[in-house]
């Protein structure tokens, strides 16, 4: 808001590289002022856009032949305007961390309920053939003939 | 949106228009320095405005905004209503009217660090009506 001091903006410049949260507070506070902004507007009265139109056509820099003529503008085709993105971080609505943890949370349950039916499944199958090596077991000691008996 | 801002600072829309058109001619060359600053466009657009709204009032010699109007009640002043008058003299004494920290200390017969302090709660108050 302009509001800083000289000395307190240079402290905040010094310490945003160094505290993604600094940045992270600036954007969200910058986001809520936009969005007051957006809430409260009010036109301006019509032909507003015009006069700032016009007073920007005024501007040497605007007025300037060599900007309009084509050999100017063949130049500038191969210019490159540096745009310097000051912030080494994406800006997402703070919402978004809560939609994350919550998503990774939901993941991890969801992973544990996973294995957890895996590993009953894998017992279950196992436990279903003991038996059935059981059952096999006692009909072949049922059918074969009792060796004692035959000697006799 | 930029208007509505600026009509906290002149309250005739006359003014107020002519400033926009004067504002946005001058920053119009600038825009690369919004492009390097950490802030976003927006709200360098208010810092920018609000100091050649403030500059103008002082090459004019005058404050056009009221001096003593608490109950007057406008944009971020607004968000202020809660707070205590002390809070609301300053915020309005520093934002609106561009004085300076020392000098309302002097006036208030308290330390800058205590302005200081009141401001930075005010700011917090905001953030959080914002929020």
């Amino acid at each position: 808001m302009g509001l800083a001091s000289p000395e307190e903006a240079a402290q905040l410049e010094r310490l945003l590289p160094f505290y993604s949260e600094l940045q992270s507070a600036i954007s969200d506070f910058s986001f809520q002022l936009e969005l007051y902004a957006i809430q409260h507007e009010e036109p301006p009265p019509p032909g507003v856009f015009e006069k700032i139109r016009d007073r920007v056509r005024e501007l040497p820099a605007v007025r300037d032949p060599t900007y309009r003529s084509n050999e100017r503008t063949s130049k500038r085709a191969g210019e490159y305007i540096h745009v310097r993105e000051s912030s080494t971080h994406i800006r997402v609505h703070k919402y978004w961390r809560i939609a994350f943890i919550c998503i990774f949370i939901l993941a991890k349950l969801l992973l544990a309920g996973f294995l957890f039916f895996y590993i009953s499944f894998r017992r279950s199958q196992q436990d279903l053939q003991s038996l059935r090596d059981q059952q096999v077991k006692t009909n072949k000691a049922r059918l074969s003939p009792d060796p004692q008996d035959g000697d006799k | 949106m930029l208007f509505s801002y600026i009509q906290q600072f002149v309250p005739s829309r006359i003014e107020a228009e002519n400033l926009l058109v004067s504002i946005f001619s001058r920053l119009a060359s600038r825009l690369e320095a919004a492009f390097a600053s950490s802030l976003s466009i927006y709200c360098w657009l208010q810092i920018e405005a609000r100091k050649m709204i403030l500059e103008q009032r002082g090459q004019q010699g005058s404050t056009v905004y009221p001096k003593e109007s608490a109950e007057v009640k406008t944009y971020y002043s607004s968000l202020l209503e809660e707070a205590s008058s002390e809070h609301q003299w300053v915020f309005r004494e520093i934002f609106l009217n561009g004085r300076q920290r020392e000098e309302l200390a002097q006036q208030a017969g308290k330390d800058q660090a205590y302005i200081g302090d009141l401001l930075r709660e005010c700011m917090l108050i905001i953030r959080k009506k914002l929020g």
